[in-house]
C-alpha cells in the first residue's frame, strides 16, 4: 500500500457512478474483481472476432463490388470451410461459457461461516437495515433507516440521488451476510463495487455474501422497479454504504482519517 | 481510540439451507428454538444458540408476527 | 347445396353467430368488471352476456348440426378437419388443468412458511380420500367403459343398444356430479381456507366443470343417437365426446392420486 501510494501519489478509487462513465466501478469484493476480470476475458474474444469478421466483410465488399468483379462465381459449397466455420464458431462460446458459469455458480456459494449478518429491507422508499447478532430478546435490535438526502438539502461534493442520512457501516476484510427482503412491493438491494445486485422478494429472504477488501463509502441504487420514488426525488430505496475500520477493525493506518473525513 | 473488544458472530451457515433462498432457514431456526424451549425448558440455557441464530437471520417484523400468532394459537408451523 | 362445387371442403354461409358470441363476451367481462366493482348494474350485465353466449353457443351448434346431417356438408376431409381441431382443443384443455396441478404441486412440495411449512396446512381437516372420492373415482371410469360400450354398439349399428349405452354413461356421470356436489358440501374447508382450499377447489371444480360439459355433450349425443344421426360410418360429433370423456376420466386418476389422496398425507 504505502509503495503503491508512493508510486501513484493517491488512490481515488471509483465507488459510484460519474458523468460519462464507461467501465465498472472498482472491484472491493473478490467478486466484483471476478465480474471485472470476466468481462475483461470475454471482451478479448469480442475484439478478435469483431476485427475478423470486419476484415471478411471489407474484403468481400472490396473484392466482389461489381465493377471489379462483373460475373458472380458459381460457387455452390465448399466443405472444408464450412466444417470449420461450424466448429470454430461453437469453440468460442464454451471459452466463454466456462469461466461464467464459475462465477455465476461461486456468486451464490457461502463457503465460509459469516462473521456478520445485515438484514437490508426494502421499504417504499427507502431501507431499514437490522443488526440483530447481538441481541438478548426479540423486543431489542440495532435497527435504523436510510433515507436518501433529497436534492435540496445535499451539501457540497455529496452525490445526487445517492448520499443517503444514514450509512450502513461494516467491517472490511469480513465475510458478510446480507440477508435482502422487502417490507412492501419487490426491491433490489445492488451495490455495484462490490458485485452484487439481489433482488427483494416478499416473503422471502435472499442472502448474499460479500467480504469487502478495502475500505470506503460504496454507494448504490435501488435495481428494481418499485413504484413511483424507484429512480426520482427522495429516497429510491437508496444504499449509502460505509466500509469502513472504525465499527470493529483496526486493520488500516487511515481510521482516524475516515472518521474525521466523514463526521462519524 | 478506546480500545474495544468485540467478538463477531452471528449464525453459522447451515448446509440444509445451501441456497440463495434462506426464508426456510429463519423459519426453522426459530421453530428448532420454540421446540428446543418445551423439551429442555428455560432454564437449562441450552436453547439460546437457536434464539441468536434465528434473531440474526429473521427480520425483526417477521419474528414480532410469529410472537403475536403464537400468543393468539395462530402459529402455523409445526412446535 | 351448391350443384358446381368441385371441392370437397365445407365453405360455410355468413352467420351472425361469431359476433353474437363476440358481444356476450364483452357483455360478460365489462358486466363481471361493474359486479366486482361499486357499479349499478353489473350483476344485471353479467347475467345477459352469459345467456347471451349460452344462446349463441345453442343455435351455432345447432347450426352445425344442420350442416352436416341435413346439408352434407361434412365429407370425409371436413371430418378430418374437425377431428384435428378438436384433438388440439383437447391438448389446450390439458394444458389448461396442468397448471392446476402444477399449482397444487408447487405449493404442497415446499410449503411457504406462510402455512407454517407443512402440508396440508394447519387447521385444514382433509377429506378422507377412501372415502367419497374413493367411490367417485370408479363411478366415472365406469362411465368410460360406457361409453366404449356406446361407440362399440354405434360401429356395429346396434342403434337402440347405443342409445341405452349412453343413457348409462349419462346416468354414471349424473351420479358422479351428484356425489362430488355432496363432498363440496360436507367439506369442512372452503375456497377460501388457504393455498390448500385454493388449489383443491380450483383444480377439483375446474374437473367438475369439465364432468358437467362432458356430460351435456353425451346428453347431445345421446339424443342424436335415438334421432338417428349417428351412422356406422360417420359420428364425429359422438367420438369427439367420447375423446372428451377420457381426458376427464384421466384427468380424474391424476387428481385421486395428486390431490386427494398425496395432498391429504
Amino acid at each position: 500500500m504505502i509503495v503503491l501510494e508512493w508510486l501513484f501519489l493517491t488512490i481515488a478509487p471509483c465507488d459510484a457512478a460519474e458523468p460519462w462513465q464507461l467501465g465498472s466501478q472498482d472491484a472491493a469484493t473478490p467478486m466484483m474483481q471476478g465480474i471485472t476480470d470476466l468481462h475483461h476475458d470475454i471482451f478479448f474474444f469480442l475484439i478478435l472476432i469483431l476485427v475478423f469478421v470486419s476484415r471478411i466483410l471489407v474484403r468481400a465488399l472490396w473484392h466482389f463490388h461489381y465493377p471489379k468483379n462483373p460475373i458472380p462465381q458459381r460457387i455452390v459449397h465448399g466443405t472444408t470451410i464450412e466444417i470449420l466455420r461450424t466448429i470454430f464458431p461453437s469453440i468460442i462460446p464454451m471459452f466463454i461459457a466456462i469461466p461464467s458459469f464459475a462465477l455465476l455458480y461461486s456468486m451464490d456459494e457461502v463457503v465460509v461461516d459469516p462473521a456478520i449478518t445485515i438484514k437490508a429491507i426494502g421499504h417504499q422508499w427507502y431501507r431499514t437495515y437490522e443488526y440483530s447478532d447481538y441481541n438478548s430478546s426479540d423486543e431489542q435490535s440495532l435497527t435504523f433507516d436510510s433515507y436518501t438526502i433529497p436534492e435540496d438539502d445535499l451539501e457540497f461534493g455529496q452525490s445526487r440521488l445517492l448520499e443517503v442520512d444514514n450509512r450502513v457501516v461494516v467491517p472490511a476484510k469480513t465475510h458478510l451476510r446480507i440477508i435482502v427482503t422487502p417490507a412492501d412491493v419487490p426491491h433490489s438491494w445492488a451495490v455495484p463495487s462490490s458485485g452484487v445486485k439481489c433482488d427483494a422478494v416478499p416473503g422471502r429472504l435472499n442472502q448474499i455474501s460479500i467480504s469487502v477488501q478495502r475500505e470506503g463509502v460504496y454507494y448504490g441504487q435501488c435495481s428494481e422497479i418499485c413504484g413511483t420514488n424507484h429512480a426520482f426525488t427522495r429516497a429510491p430505496g437508496n444504499i449509502g454504504r460505509l466500509l469502513s475500520p472504525l465499527w470493529l477493525s483496526r486493520t488500516t493506518r487511515e481510521a482516524s482519517y475516515y472518521s474525521e473525513r466523514l463526521e462519524l | 481510540m478506546a480500545e474495544i473488544e468485540v467478538e463477531l458472530k452471528t449464525a453459522p451457515a447451515d448446509f440444509r439451507f445451501p441456497t440463495t433462498n434462506q426464508t426456510r432457514h429463519c423459519f426453522t431456526r426459530y421453530i428448532e428454538f420454540h421446540r428446543c424451549l418445551a423439551a429442555k425448558g428455560e432454564e437449562s440455557g441450552a436453547c439460546a444458540k437457536f434464539a441468536k441464530y434465528y434473531r440474526s437471520i429473521c427480520p425483526g417484523d417477521w419474528v414480532e408476527r410469529w410472537n403475536e400468532q403464537r400468543a393468539t394459537g395462530t402459529f402455523p408451523g409445526p412446535l | 347445396m351448391i350443384e358446381s362445387q368441385r371441392h370437397s371442403y365445407h365453405l360455410v354461409d355468413p352467420s351472425p353467430w361469431p359476433i353474437s358470441g363476440s358481444l356476450g363476451a364483452l357483455a360478460t367481462t365489462v358486466g363481471g368488471v361493474m359486479y366486482m366493482h361499486p357499479f349499478q348494474g353489473g350483476a344485471t350485465l353479467l347475467s345477459l352476456g352469459l345467456i347471451f353466449i349460452l344462446y349463441t353457443m345453442f343455435v351455432w351448434w345447432r347450426d352445425v348440426l344442420r350442416e352436416s346431417t341435413l346439408e352434407g356438408h361434412h365429407t370425409k376431409v371436413v371430418q378430418l378437419g374437425l377431428r384435428y381441431g378438436f384433438i388440439l382443443f383437447i391438448v389446450s384443455e390439458v394444458m389448461f388443468l396442468f397448471a392446476f396441478f402444477w399449482a397444487s404441486s408447487h405449493s404442497s412440495l415446499a410449503p411457504a412458511v406462510e402455512i407454517g411449512g407443512i402440508w396440508p396446512p394447519k387447521g385444514i381437516w382433509v377429506l378422507d380420500p377412501w372415502e367419497i372420492p374413493f367411490l367417485n373415482t370408479p363411478i366415472l371410469l365406469s362411465s368410460g367403459a360406457a361409453v366404449t360400450w356406446a361407440h362399440h354398439a354405434i360401429l356395429a349399428g346396434k342403434e337402440k343398444r347405443a342409445v341405452y349405452a349412453l343413457v348409462a354413461t349419462v346416468s354414471l356421470a349424473l351420479v358422479f356430479t351428484g356425489f362430488q356436489g355432496m363432498e363440496y358440501y360436507q367439506a369442512p374447508f372452503t375456497i377460501s381456507d388457504s393455498i390448500y382450499g385454493s388449489t383443491f377447489f380450483l383444480a377439483t371444480g375446474f374437473h367438475g366443470f369439465h364432468v358437467i360439459i362432458g356430460t351435456l355433450f353425451l346428453i347431445i349425443c345421446g339424443i342424436r343417437q335415438y334421432l338417428g344421426h349417428l351412422t356406422k360410418e360417420h359420428h364425429v360429433g359422438f367420438e369427439a365426446a367420447a375423446w372428451y370423456w377420457h381426458f376427464v376420466d384421466v384427468v380424474r386418476l391424476f387428481l385421486f392420486v395428486s390431490i386427494y389422496w398425496w395432498g391429504g398425507i
